[in-house]
């Protein structure tokens, strides 16, 4: 029985606080930033970028040394914001292959994905490679790649070549000479061992996998050999995979509590682009996107978002996002927000020569958001009728173009319209042999010419909202020859007599 | 495009016009609404998608859907009614402050919020006080349909209920006024236009007093009359006074609607009377006297409209 040919390969993003950090603010990523951790007043550089090294900052510098450089950009470590980035490059390393494990220290993100078996799918692993580390960029994160057959070798390799961001592969059998140049700290050596071998003159993986196995375990123990076969290549691992969910979340904490509307449309904007580059390579788009903004004062104030189809168009999003938000604006400074997203399907359009003419779906959405603005929420919309005889019963539902089959209704050309009075209107009514025969309505004195009625109606007798009247259609007309065609309706209830409609 | 009755297509020569606007003038029970749904039924069995702007929150959807228009494609927006739906949570208190016991509101006059025209020079002060002042003591025939302050006459028998009339007050100082309803029905058709897309729009100002239409800035109807027509949408305009004047493609005069008495005990319909006011499409008038008098078209028509309960004759 042969065993199965292993493969892996290691990604691998240094300074991985000040990576996230940036992930989300784009502006800073051209300026010198240092992230600090700690509690203030003793906070010290945990993570910094390449321009920041450069002017001298180390790591452990302290609050008082780091404001020594000008136009260096400080920002406070935020784990929400690590997660979210862990979670969201776990996820891109996930499309190439379900076996990802997560190999993170504290200071940088590394995880190891078995690519074994994949050369099919996404070709040899140089290509796989490249395309990992193109869709990683995508993201906002600089990182490198090791492909070993080894699981500890590709780690030990990426951590040594991470100064040369790249891709590295290592054939099977020369796991030893590639890793012999690779200084002893890429093994995460104790204090210990570490001066030990200092005192050794032990530098390299190279001088160490050339001692005696025998006389270095009698020396250092079992950790010896661990040490050992790690500096040859030949460490054995057990894969322990982690099953990275797919949910298109992003977080951000604000440095300084934001409460103009158009500022945080900023924010928004960034991880709007995250979401949609996440969803775009699953070849997704998003259907919805649920805004939580967290507030001074430890409330949060949610808002969803679902145009009629899903989209990829930053541009809609931003419009409607805004819109919602200056119709629901937060009653308090914002700290942190969240962008959630729920995938859908990319939408498809057959468009045709003779289909009529209709709105375009995400034009209207934003028109519709537009209208809400002005008249107000539940004001907008398609009309369905109530399944009661109970006059004017309605309610209004979401309009979208409708795209099926016309509902086939009764084609009556030449029915009476009627124009419904809201609220009715109450007016005085002068009886004759209890029915209507005059009409005060409108600072006009209508006489009765016709009345028709009354239609007796009621219903919801069983429920608190019932409800009983009379019908009564009336032709009136006044001293000046107006005249009137109307629905009157007398509430057996409040006893009252009102104008419902009027017949156009 | 057809409006389905026709009669009133055979005067207009085939319907309504695409991509222009057309006006519907007329008092209320005239018939104005019902031409309209018919006319959107029309556009909706054709699977298009259609627009109804209400700046009074009339429109009855039992009446459109018993007319034959698919309420699935009729984007119904309603002004005002927002203001309208407020106003019973203050009157169930039981107490209301009065009005002037609150701060006064800023006053926006014309839709621009000071002035009564895009141009300063067009700004006259008191003007629109001195209009609305001559219009409003029952000049103009059809009148307003807007809530106004009825006068109790002593002769007639009163039946409403005093605890009632007091609320009846109190959502009086909560309901929209004409004004705000009226720029909230032009700014929203402007957004409508601009989107494109709808076949038929309806303004309905039906139910607003000619001295606020008359207020419009003709330069709001020419814009509109460019968008629809680079949208080819038909937007038709219900109104009490004619408002759009030379923007408006075709121009109907609706006359009262006389009630049929066919029946004793049902109310079975009303017979209207529609005339064209003005028509562009028309040929011009010339000045060359043929020797032979020309053949007239028609230019009103009357149709019956019969209720939905009433049967076929």
């Amino acid at each position: 029985m042969t065993t199965p040919v292993e493969l892996y390969a290691c990604l691998y993003a240094k300074e991985f606080p000040c990576q996230a950090m940036l992930r989300l603010r784009p502006d800073v990523r051209s300026e010198p930033c240092v992230v600090m951790a700690g509690e203030p007043p003793f906070e010290y550089a945990c993570s910094f970028n390449a321009k920041a090294r450069v002017l001298g900052i180390t790591r452990g510098m302290t609050r008082v040394e780091i404001d020594t450089f000008s136009s260096v950009t400080v920002v406070f470590r935020s784990q929400i914001e690590e997660e979210a980035a862990k979670a969201a490059i776990l996820e891109c390393a996930g499309a190439f292959s379900p076996r990802v494990e997560n190999a993170c220290n504290d200071n940088s993100f590394c995880c190891v994905i078995d690519i074994a078996g994949t050369e099919k799918l996404f070709g040899p692993p140089a290509a796989l490679a490249k395309s990992l580390l193109e869709r990683v960029r995508d993201l906002g994160i600089a990182a490198s790649i090791a492909v070993s057959s080894n699981f500890q070798t590709a780690i030990c390799l990426v951590r040594g070549l991470s100064s040369r961001p790249g891709v590295t592969i290592i054939a099977l059998g020369e796991e030893r000479a590639a890793l012999t140049s690779l200084s002893l700290t890429v093994l995460d050596l104790s204090e210990e061992h570490a001066e030990t071998f200092s005192l050794w003159g032990i530098h390299t993986l190279g001088m160490l996998a050339e001692l005696p196995e025998k006389a270095l375990i009698a020396r250092m123990g079992q950790e010896g050999k661990r040490l050992l076969q790690l500096a040859r290549g030949e460490m054995r691992h057990l894969f322990q995979p982690v099953e990275p969910s797919f949910a298109l979340e992003e977080r951000m904490e604000l440095d300084t509590p934001v409460e103009l509307l158009d500022s945080l449309l900023f924010v928004i904007g960034v991880m709007l682009d995250q979401l949609i580059v996440r969803a775009t390579v699953r070849i997704l788009a998003l259907a919805s996107v649920s805004v939580s903004l967290f507030l001074e004062g430890g409330e949060s104030h949610t808002r969803t978002v679902r145009p009629a189809l899903p989209t990829n168009d930053r541009q809609l999003w931003i419009k409607l996002i805004h819109l919602d938000l200056e119709a629901h604006p937060p009653q308090a400074p914002i700290l942190s927000l969240a962008l959630t997203a729920e995938p859908g399907a990319i939408s498809k359009v057959q468009l045709g020569l003779f289909s009529p003419q209709l709105p375009e779906p995400m034009r209207l959405d934003v028109t519709l958001a537009r209208i809400r603005a002005i008249v107000g929420e539940d004001c907008v919309g398609r009309a369905v009728l109530n399944d009661t005889h109970k006059p004017d019963e309605f309610r209004m539902e979401a309009f979208s173009v409708a795209t099926g089959s016309i509902s086939e209704l009764a084609r009556r050309p030449h029915c009476a319209a009627m124009r419904a009075l809201r609220p009715a209107e109450r007016i005085t009514v002068k009886l004759r042999q209890k029915r209507p025969d005059a009409l005060f309505f409108r600072e006009k004195l209508y006489t009765v010419q016709q009345a028709y009625g009354p239609w007796v109606m009621s219903g919801d007798w069983w429920n608190q909202t019932l409800w009983s009247l009379h019908q009564w259609d009336l032709v009136a007309h006044s001293q000046d020859g107006s005249s009137l065609c109307c629905c009157l309706t007398y509430q057996t209830a409040s006893d009252c007599w009102q104008i419902v409609a009027l017949y156009d | 495009m057809p409006t389905g009755i026709l009669l009133v297509d055979e005067i207009l020569e085939g319907g309504l016009p695409v991509g222009a606007i057309t006006e519907m003038v007329g008092a209320e029970c005239s018939g104005r609404t019902a031409l309209a749904l018919s006319f959107l039924a029309q556009i909706t069995q054709a699977s298009r998608v259609c627009a109804w702007v209400d700046v009074s929150n009339c429109l009855h959807p039992e009446s459109a859907a018993a007319t034959g228009v698919d309420l699935c494609r009729l984007l119904w927006v309603r002004c005002g009614a927002a203001a309208a739906t407020k106003a019973p949570q203050f009157s169930t208190n039981g107490f209301a402050l009065q009005e002037k016991y609150f701060v006064p509101r800023p006053v926006t006059k014309g839709l621009h919020g000071g002035g009564f025209g895009p141009h300063p020079r067009s700004e006259v002060k008191g003007l629109s006080e001195a209009v609305s002042s001559f219009l409003r003591p029952q000049v103009t025939a059809p009148r307003c349909s807007e809530p106004q302050r009825s006068v109790i006459n002593e002769s007639v028998v009163v039946t409403r209920n005093p605890t009632q009339q007091s609320t009846d007050k109190t959502t009086s100082i909560f309901s929209a006024k004409p004004w705000s309803r009226l720029d909230q029905a032009l700014r929203v058709t402007d957004l409508l236009l601009q989107a494109g897309g709808f076949s038929a729009i309806v303004l309905d100002m039906g139910s607003i007093a000619p001295e606020y239409t008359s207020r419009v800035p003709l330069a709001t109807w020419f814009r509109y009359r460019a968008a629809a027509e680079r949208s080819q949408t038909s937007l038709v305009l219900l109104t009490q006074h004619a408002c759009a004047k030379s923007s408006a493609e075709l121009a109907l005069r609706f006359e009262p609607g006389k009630a049929f008495g066919e029946e004793k005990s049902v109310f079975t319909g009303v017979e209207y009377c529609v005339d064209v006011m003005r028509e562009r499409s028309r040929p011009a008038f010339t000045n060359v006297i043929p020797l032979r008098k020309p053949p007239q078209r028609a230019s009103d028509a009357t149709w019956h409209s019969r209720t939905s309960w009433a049967g076929r004759r």
